[in-house]
């Protein structure tokens, strides 16, 4: 059923006196706030569903109802009558009910509870609640704080039973992890079989929960509202980009809070972006350059040694200069360091993990889009909630609205399917997955189906790197110059951490005389690099990140970084081979953003809550030029019969930064192997089982997991676990010694 | 009394109406096929005219609410009838009776029923306590499994409750029954425009539905010649208590109370005299011996300040104390409130805790007018009425007896343990605190 978009029907209502108008069907709370009056709630989120009642906090008086309502279950209607508290003493002596009510057995926990100061329990208490209590009885106690995970606390005794979170799990995240138990004064809020709450979103719950009952455990006493600065930022950690604010007590970031962009994240956070911020503060973090000492050793030098050094290696590589990037760079870093190697060095040869391509910005959209789809057709053999999690839950929503969801391994659409694409309205293609070849593979199937000329359709490709497009883009665009083959490579500069943590690059390295790695972390430098620059984590930078839908989004220096900022070194460098280029990265977004969009920007054009550009004319993408140095993550296609090909793959949870925060390593990967149901059958495999994944030369011993969201042929193991198998790998159960069948239980 | 031939649970003295054949050989069934081949708004027509309204205690004519279930080009769903067994209310208990007597009659209730509303399934929502009930239905149920001239294209579905009273809110047993905690909804929207499954559904009463087929087989007009005007045909009402004769009676709306309870019920054993009467289950106001002369219908009960509810008349004799009366029905609805809004989630534990207080004789007059004030802010303030009529029925105890509450200020109860309440509401026995939570007493 497709709904057109026509103008609202607009009604006339009085609140309080107050005259508004707002289209039909406009929630009462909203409402009120056009007419500048508050309607307080708990139990009341849009987000979470339909409104349920539960809190009563909302109690209004309508005209022609004898009894009180709950104003967040009331939509505006034509001539609707209401008095809030404000006008209403019935109202107000119903909401002081709901609040003292609520207090009946709340603790006094204000003086230790996180919340406190931002609670909006507190707030709403003095604004429409009791001064004193009358509850003289003792109150009802619970064993508290009870870690439902290494990243949340829940304290029951604080709950006031909103529902908020529950309805969170059930109906946003949908891993119905985290349920209410019991009846009446009895009920408490607690995880499935009291395992630990492990899901990629489950720390939304801490924003969401209106009082101190479910807190952050790395936020826990680390400071009150009035200590602390709010900066607004972008989250540098996968593509979509959310929009998050760094809370920073004393020059540490000490948590971080949807910012709420409704375009792009709606307000909710994966728990990777919200919990990894510790790796700024890793106990391998590099403070001061460094260089090879010894064999595997690395010794602090200077800055101006250390920029010396870096001359002489970028001098003595006669031009066979190879720059890996990270593609988490911000515009400006990628930019400036083009202009040196580039401008500076004739060093023009760069290597990114994957391909990207502009075509798909003729199919673009807000991420929001994705809700009002009528049909999504999820292409690629990744988990959209390993690439892209935020666009996970995007899609969710859609299916929850009454869209068709299909997913397809291969860009192959059967004739069934692309039948149904081309009869609905508002299709929405999402390619998650290797080999999109940035997109421009997306771009033309979506050419092909004709989803320009369709109303509310896009079509959103899933980078594997959190700005790789922008970084192509910036390096492209500091220099004029061909790509050279340098072979043999002299020098390979190791841009960022995911680059020096890439088992590709270390394998380049191999091949190169001299490394010179910029890297945040101490660990993943050692032993292979001769000159480590220290690098700066994504909240320690000004600069801007291009998302995935196309957006450019301004990041900011949330805490002064323990060494300069990249640009400011690169800057001081590029002095030194004659190249210009400010230290401030406000003046080279501008001087970038000339050459890319043809006007120089300012951060205040991209605001806090940045606009997505418009769409461009499609065009067929051009074939890639053929590059001197092979992509890095292809693997060879080798065959064999009756084995299955190796896929690996990125995990959400993994990268550098993940593994250097304690409280987040139950989520880790475990050391799984994924197999369809048709592989695992004809090798008599179930989930939990012990196999052995044997290539030339190497085996392993994983547990298996047997999934239907992997195509057959198949056997996907986590990068980090994969260890030196190569691309084809048979998979075969252990028998276990003590019962002939060993199945192991599912 | 005597000549009131009785409707409802008519035939079931003088046959075993739990056995196909039996209720066959008295005509039923007829009722039904004639009711097929009828068109549904005719059936709804005659239900109107018998003015016969909701027997689950709303009270809300069967006739207007099956009229809201939408044509099916103003919503494509599937129709649903839910039958609400799941009798729970102290003081309460002829729908057991109907079902372990009269199943047949029942069933063909809901089949005509399900004809009128154009539902092809139909779901009895019993209550889990009600073991040899559902054994009787189960049974009766087997019984015409292969009978297709009887079900025709209906399913009958049979689920157990699982020990919650709030399941009787019918939209709270809606959710039980799609699996979900059963928590009341939001209303609107109403459930038969979004009842079960997001669909239009009709949800009404056991004694509801077992008098749809005498109504159709006398006709609409005749019923409504039965009883009063607002509160046509009979009742089968429960008495209990300190009285005679307890049991279910199947009586004509105009009955007075003191009938009921003196030539119905027997009167007060033991020589005691009756000192208060719960009209309609434990969630209706109370009544004082001296209010008895009241027709038992609803305008007659409304206008003194009381409800017919579903019809459980409890009589209490003058050893009960009516502080402990309050205990018991506090608990009782903080036993079985469901959590989901926060008056009656915490406001009924306080009541009972300020109840108990004052039962041990520790209280003062200002906690007595903090509980009135607290019942107060519970009414009128819930999501649905449990919280309400928990709060309203304990008010009215000491609105009626505040005499005896201030004789407890000053020392004491002067019960005791004499007073013997098991006979009038049992204890909450399996009141199990939950094992993580430290309630104090």
């Amino acid at each position: 059923m497709s709904a057109g978009v026509s103008a609202p029907e607009l009604v006339k209502l009085r609140i309080d006196g107050v005259e508004v108008e707002v289209p039909r069907g406009t929630g009462l709370v909203e409402t009120a706030a056009v007419a500048g009056l508050e309607i307080p709630v708990f139990c009341y989120e849009p987000r979470l569903g339909p409104p349920i009642g539960a809190c009563r906090m909302c109690l209004v008086e309508v005209e022609g109802i004898p009894k009180l309502q709950a104003g967040c279950t009331l939509t505006a209607q034509p001539d609707m009558v209401v008095r809030t508290a404000a006008a209403s003493a019935k109202a107000a002596e119903g909401q002081d009910a709901t609040l003292e009510f609520i207090l009946v057995n709340h603790p006094l926990d204000c003086p230790v509870c996180d919340k406190g100061g931002e609670c909006p329990l507190q707030d709403l208490t003095f604004r429409w609640g009791p001064g004193q209590t009358r509850m003289t009885f003792p109150k009802r106690t619970f064993d508290k704080p009870i870690p439902i995970s290494p990243t949340i606390a829940l304290d029951r005794e604080r709950c006031i039973l909103c529902y908020r979170c529950t309805r969170f799990s059930e109906n946003v995240a949908e891993d119905g992890q985290l349920v209410a138990a019991n009846r009446g004064a009895m009920s408490l809020i607690t995880t499935f079989e009291d395992e630990p709450y492990c899901a990629p979103f489950s720390g939304n719950v801490i924003e969401l929960c209106p009082v101190g009952a479910l807190t952050s455990t790395q936020y826990r006493f680390q400071g009150r509202p009035w200590e602390i600065q709010n900066v607004p930022s972008i989250c540098g950690l996968c593509p979509v980009g959310c929009n998050i604010s760094a809370t920073t007590r004393e020059g540490k970031v000490r948590r971080i809070l949807s910012r709420n962009h409704p375009e792009v994240d709606q307000g909710w956070l994966c728990d990777k972006g919200r919990f990894t911020y510790p790796h700024l503060y890793a106990t391998d973090r590099i403070h001061e350059p460094l260089e090879r000492v010894r064999r595997r050793g690395l010794g602090e030098l200077s800055w101006n040694d250390a920029l010396d050094r870096a001359e002489d290696l970028l001098r003595g590589a006669g031009g066979r200069v190879v720059t890996a990037l990270s593609g988490s760079e911000t515009l400006e870093q990628a930019y400036g360091l083009g202009k040196l190697l580039r401008q500076g060095l004739g060093a023009h040869s760069a290597v990114l993990p994957e391909a990207t391509s502009d075509a798909l910005d003729a199919f673009r959209a807000p991420l929001s889009a994705i809700a009002r789809a009528e049909h999504v057709v999820v292409i690629g053999d990744e988990r959209v909630a390993d690439r892209a999690p935020i666009v996970d839950l995007w899609i969710r929503q859609a299916r929850r609205n009454g869209a068709r969801v299909d997913n397809v391994f291969e860009p192959r659409l059967d004739e069934e399917l692309e039948r149904r694409v081309r009869d609905s309205d508002r299709v929405i293609l999402v390619w998650s997955g290797r080999a999109g070849g940035g997109g421009a593979r997306l771009a033309e199937l979506a050419h092909r189906l004709g989803l320009e000329g369709k109303d509310g359709s896009a079509a959103f490709h899933l980078p594997a790197t959190p700005n790789g497009r922008g970084v192509a883009a910036a390096w492209a665009a500091s220099a004029d110059g061909e790509e050279k083959n340098p072979e043999p490579i002299n020098l390979l500069i190791v841009s960022g951490d995911e680059a020096a943590a890439d088992p590709a690059v270390r394998a380049l390295a191999e091949q190169a005389e001299k490394v010179l790695a910029i890297t945040m972390f101490q660990g993943l430098a050692v032993g292979w690099a001769d000159l480590v620059l220290p690098g700066t984590s994504y909240l320690e930078r000004d600069g801007t990140f291009v998302n995935l839908e196309g957006r450019i989004q301004r990041l900011r220096r949330t805490v002064i970084p323990p060494a300069p900022d990249e640009l400011a070194w690169i800057a001081r460098l590029a002095e030194r081979f004659a190249v210009g280029l400010s230290p401030h990265s406000s003046v080279v977004f501008a001087e970038l953003s000339g050459l890319l969009y043809g006007e120089e920007l300012s951060y205040d054009d991209l605001g806090e809550r940045a606009p997505l550009p418009p769409r461009s004319a499609f065009e067929p993408p051009q074939p890639a030029p053929t590059a001197p140095i092979p992509p890095l993550t292809t693997p060879p296609e080798e065959h064999f019969l009756g084995n299955l090909r190796l896929q690996r793959f990125r995990p959400l949870f993994s990268g550098p930064a993940v593994e250097r925060v304690p409280e987040l390593q139950f989520q880790r990967p475990p050391a799984e192997v994924e197999l369809a149901s048709e592989d695992a059958e004809r090798r008599r495999i179930a989930t939990g089982d012990t196999v052995s994944v044997r290539s030339n030369g190497s085996a392993l011993a994983l547990r298996a997991s047997v999934r239907k969201d992997i195509p057959p042929g198949v056997a996907r193991v986590a990068q980090e676990h994969a260890g030196d198998l190569g691309a084809a790998v048979e998979v075969a159960r252990m028998s276990n010694p003590s019962s002939p069948e060993g199945r192991g239980t599912a | 009394m005597a000549d009131l031939k009785p409707i409802v649970l008519g035939g079931a003295d003088e046959r075993d109406l739990t056995k196909l054949a039996e209720y066959e050989a008295i005509g039923g069934y007829t009722t039904l096929a004639k009711a097929r081949r009828a068109l549904p708004q005719a059936i709804v027509e005659e239900l109107l005219t018998s003015g016969l309204r909701g027997r689950g205690g709303a009270f809300f004519a069967t006739g207007r609410k099956w009229s809201f279930i939408p044509k099916p080009d103003q919503n494509p769903n599937p129709h649903y009838l839910v039958v609400n067994a799941d009798e729970s209310e102290p003081g309460s208990f002829k729908d057991h009776e109907i079902l372990a007597r009269v199943p047949h009659r029942f069933i063909e209730g809901c089949l005509i029923t399900a004809h009128a509303v154009e539902a092809r399934h139909i779901f009895v929502y019993v209550r889990g306590e009600y073991l040899g009930p559902f054994e009787v239905l189960r049974d009766a149920l087997e019984e015409i499994r292969e009978r297709t001239d009887i079900l025709g294209d209906a399913t009958i579905i049979v689920h157990r409750g699982a020990g919650a009273y709030i399941c009787g809110e019918e939209t709270a047993l809606l959710e039980s029954l799609e699996g979900k905690r059963g928590q009341p909804r939001s209303k609107p929207p109403f459930p038969a425009i979004s009842g079960l499954y997001a669909s239009p559904t009709v949800v009404n009463n056991v004694e509801t539905l077992a008098t749809v087929p005498p109504i159709l087989q006398m006709g609409g007009e005749k019923y409504a010649q039965l009883g009063v005007e607002n509160s046509t045909g009979t009742r089968v009402v429960s008495l209990s208590g300190n009285l005679e004769r307890g049991g279910n009676y199947e009586v004509a709306h105009g009955i007075t109370l003191r009938e009921l309870i003196y030539d119905v019920g027997g009167g007060i054993p033991g020589g005691r005299q009756l000192k208060a009467v719960i009209p309609g289950g434990s969630s209706t106001v109370i009544l004082a011996a001296d209010e008895i002369d009241v027709s038992y219908d609803y305008d007659s009960l409304a206008q003194v300040g009381t409800a017919m509810g579903s019809a459980g008349v409890i009589a209490i004799d003058d050893r009960c104390c009516m502080v402990q009366l309050g205990i018991r029905v506090s608990e009782f609805y903080e036993h079985e409130s469901c959590g989901k809004c926060t008056p009656c989630r915490e406001g009924t534990r306080w009541m009972t805790q300020m109840l108990r207080k004052l039962e041990a004789g520790e209280a003062t007059e200002t906690e007595l007018d903090l509980l009135l004030d607290v019942c107060d802010r519970i009414n009128g303030k819930c999501l649905c009425p449990l919280g309400e009529t928990a709060a309203m029925a304990v008010a009215s105890y000491v609105d009626k007896f505040r005499a005896e509450f201030i004789a407890h200020l000053e020392g004491g109860c002067p019960f005791g343990s004499d007073s013997p309440l098991d006979a009038v509401l049992a204890p909450v026995a399996q009141h199990t605190h939950s094992p993580v939570a430290v309630v104090p007493a």
